[in-house]
């Protein structure tokens, strides 16, 4: 109905604004651009003035900022006091403010430089895949895989450890599962990443691309039965006979998502912790 | 129930009183216990059966006031009459602390090995009762020490006598110190993790995790029997358990019983980090003891770790004295987080 109006308000009002500077040529018209003021002030003809481009704001597209919190910083359900957390997160603040941590998930590509006393010149730099992100406070971890000369290499990196030079997002990106350990019975090909490929940049306020792909897998013995409902992996091309997947299924627990004791509601929490950490952080 | 108690008084008399009569009858022959004539008195209540809501609440907020009060009123030892203050000489022993044991977490050295070690919080830890050397053995003055605040309704009068002369709340969990006597505490005094330095060596003691009862294979460690090739029914037993020679069972034969839940202690444990603002003491290693058990810590008895006793705060750390600590207190091999990062040269 708004529309209507506008589409029957504007030549109307349009009309009724030109006939009001007609009426009284030297009053200043708000609607219009300073050609008017412009007459009035002096006789010779106006400049031409272009006028002001129209502000245009989408309000469908709503910019809003990610707010992300690494998962080490919410503790686990237990019976532990939440002061040992808190000491934790002290810690961990001040190792951020030394070392940019950046955001990341399961499936980007990080690069990680570390201290060796072993190497040349005492630093080594690993490429891969983010594969798995465990463990809570201090004691967070992430596992990196590449292939690296036809072998796979995993590295689990300790987040906090301090012989961590420098971590870079070469690819932020998430993938359908939080945990890609079977890329380890996948195709070499969906673990091989470039060692010196260039990072792709992204804005802090785009919403991460969720890549679709769905990987396909060696020939069976795998490491785990993937196609198993367990693990519920959507990230896999299954090729496998409709015989083993019915047969998986069976195994399947649909009660489990009904099962109360197993929720762990972290919103407030993660509220609470989003607030401390980044005030410290800004400090 | 003041019936019970008219009841026994009246059936002790007439066991005390006339030979004869319903009682002898009762008690054919022998001179039964008088239980069996006059039904025993268990009267068992807890603290607020018989008060009403009210009550309780305001017993509860007047115990917490009280006991807000004397803490508060504890945490000047320094300028109310301390005992005497004597320098550290070798050979002196001093107190320990109760503290509770938060959890695990890594710690890295500046060399970059990565160590675990257990949080340690001192909370609410005073000094309760000074037994002088003359009333103990005549050898080691004790130091009666208290852990965690609890509530006072759960406890008997006698326990809670010590917390009331000492003028403290009652604590969770107390323990005994044996004490040099240089290095006696007026009770009152309230104890801080500062009390132990970077660097030096502690035992820690603390409760096992009860396991209940448990057969010989988790217990002891025994291999059991094979789970195929004819084993009849006997796959966890402790199969033979002497000889025939000896045609006796040993005493203390290793066999199935109740597991855990007893007090063991983990020695020479080296602190790593103080944090004197929450008063926890990074301890390296693992303790016994479920996360928040009490546990006693105490300087390391063990003298190949005796070196380092050199300058301890003796006989505790006051907090009101002229020594301003950081809040951080960390061992010279510790990487701080506000350091860059370890690089090797």
């Amino acid at each position: 109905m708004a529309a209507v109006c506008g589409r029957f308000l504007e030549p109307a009002v349009v009309r009724g604004l030109a006939q009001a500077s007609a009426a009284r040529p030297g009053a200043r018209c708000r609607y219009f651009s300073s050609s008017a003021l412009l007459r009035a002030n002096s006789g010779e003809p106006p400049k031409f003035q272009p006028p002001p481009k129209p502000v245009i704001i989408d309000k469908s597209k709503v910019v809003v900022e990610r707010r992300f919190l690494s998962p080490e910083f919410i503790p686990p359900r237990g019976r532990k006091d939440p002061l040992k957390y808190y000491i934790e997160r002290i810690d961990m603040i001040r190792r951020r403010k030394v070392l940019n941590i950046p955001e990341f998930y399961v499936g980007s590509i990080l690069s990680v430089t570390t201290a060796d006393p072993y190497a040349s010149d005492k630093t080594s730099r690993f490429v891969g895949i983010c594969i798995q992100r465990g463990g809570k406070g201090l004691g967070a971890t992430f596992v990196l895989r590449n292939v690296i000369e036809g072998q796979g290499v995993e590295f689990c990196y300790e987040i906090y450890n301090p012989r961590i030079q420098e971590i870079k997002v070469l690819k932020l990106e998430k993938r359908l599962d939080d945990n890609l350990m079977y890329l380890r019975d996948a195709l070499p090909e969906y673990s091989t990443f470039d060692v010196n490929m260039k990072p792709v940049p992204y804005s802090p306020n785009d919403e991460i691309p969720v890549n679709q792909l769905k990987v396909k897998m060696k020939p069976k013995p795998w490491s785990k039965r993937w196609e198993r409902p367990y693990f519920n992996i959507q990230g896999i091309h299954f090729e496998l006979p409709e015989e083993i997947m019915e047969e998986a299924q069976k195994l399947s627990q649909p009660w489990i998502k009904f099962d109360m004791l197993r929720e762990y509601n972290t919103s407030e929490l993660e509220k609470k912790i989003w607030n401390e950490v980044n005030e410290k952080l800004k400090k | 129930m003041p019936g019970w108690g008219l009841l026994c008084r009246a059936g002790a008399r007439l066991l005390a009183g006339v030979p004869g009569g319903p009682v002898q009858a009762a008690a054919t022959g022998t001179r039964g216990p008088w239980r069996f004539i006059v039904r025993p008195v268990n009267s068992s209540t807890w603290w607020d059966e018989h008060l009403s809501n009210e009550n309780t609440q305001f017993l509860k907020q007047l115990t917490a006031e009280e006991y807000r009060a004397q803490t508060a009123s504890k945490l000047c030892p320094l300028k109310d009459e301390p005992w005497p203050l004597h320098p550290w000489e070798p050979g002196s022993r001093r107190v320990g602390l109760v503290a509770i044991k938060l959890g695990m977490a890594p710690l890295w050295t500046k060399d970059g090995e990565r160590h675990a070690v257990t949080l340690l919080q001192v909370r609410d830890c005073h000094v309760l009762k000074y037994t002088s050397k003359e009333e103990n053995n005549g050898k080691t003055a004790l130091l009666v020490v208290g852990g965690k605040n609890s509530s006072p309704f759960h406890k008997s009068e006698s326990a809670l006598e010590i917390f009331r002369e000492a003028g403290v709340p009652p604590k969770q969990k107390t323990t005994i110190f044996k004490v040099s006597d240089n290095a006696i505490i007026k009770p009152g005094t309230p104890l801080y993790a500062a009390h132990f330095r970077p660097g030096q060596f502690v035992d820690v003691t603390a409760k096992t995790i009860g396991k209940g009862f448990q057969g010989v294979m988790k217990r002891w460690g025994f291999k059991g029997q094979p789970a195929t090739h004819g084993q009849t029914k006997t796959h966890r037993r402790p199969g033979a358990i002497s000889n025939s020679k000896v045609s006796k069972v040993f005493r203390g034969k290793k066999m199935p019983g109740k597991m855990g839940n007893i007090y063991r202690t983990s020695f020479g444990l080296k602190v790593w980090r103080i944090n004197t603002k929450h008063n926890i003491i990074y301890v390296n290693g693992s303790i016994p003891g479920h996360a928040n058990c009490l546990v006693k810590v105490k300087d390391s008895f063990l003298p190949t770790r005796q070196d380092c006793y050199k300058n301890p705060p003796f006989p505790t750390f006051f907090a009101d004295g002229e020594e301003e600590l950081p809040e951080d207190l960390y061992d010279q091999e510790v990487f701080q987080f506000t350091d860059s990062s370890v690089t090797y040269v």
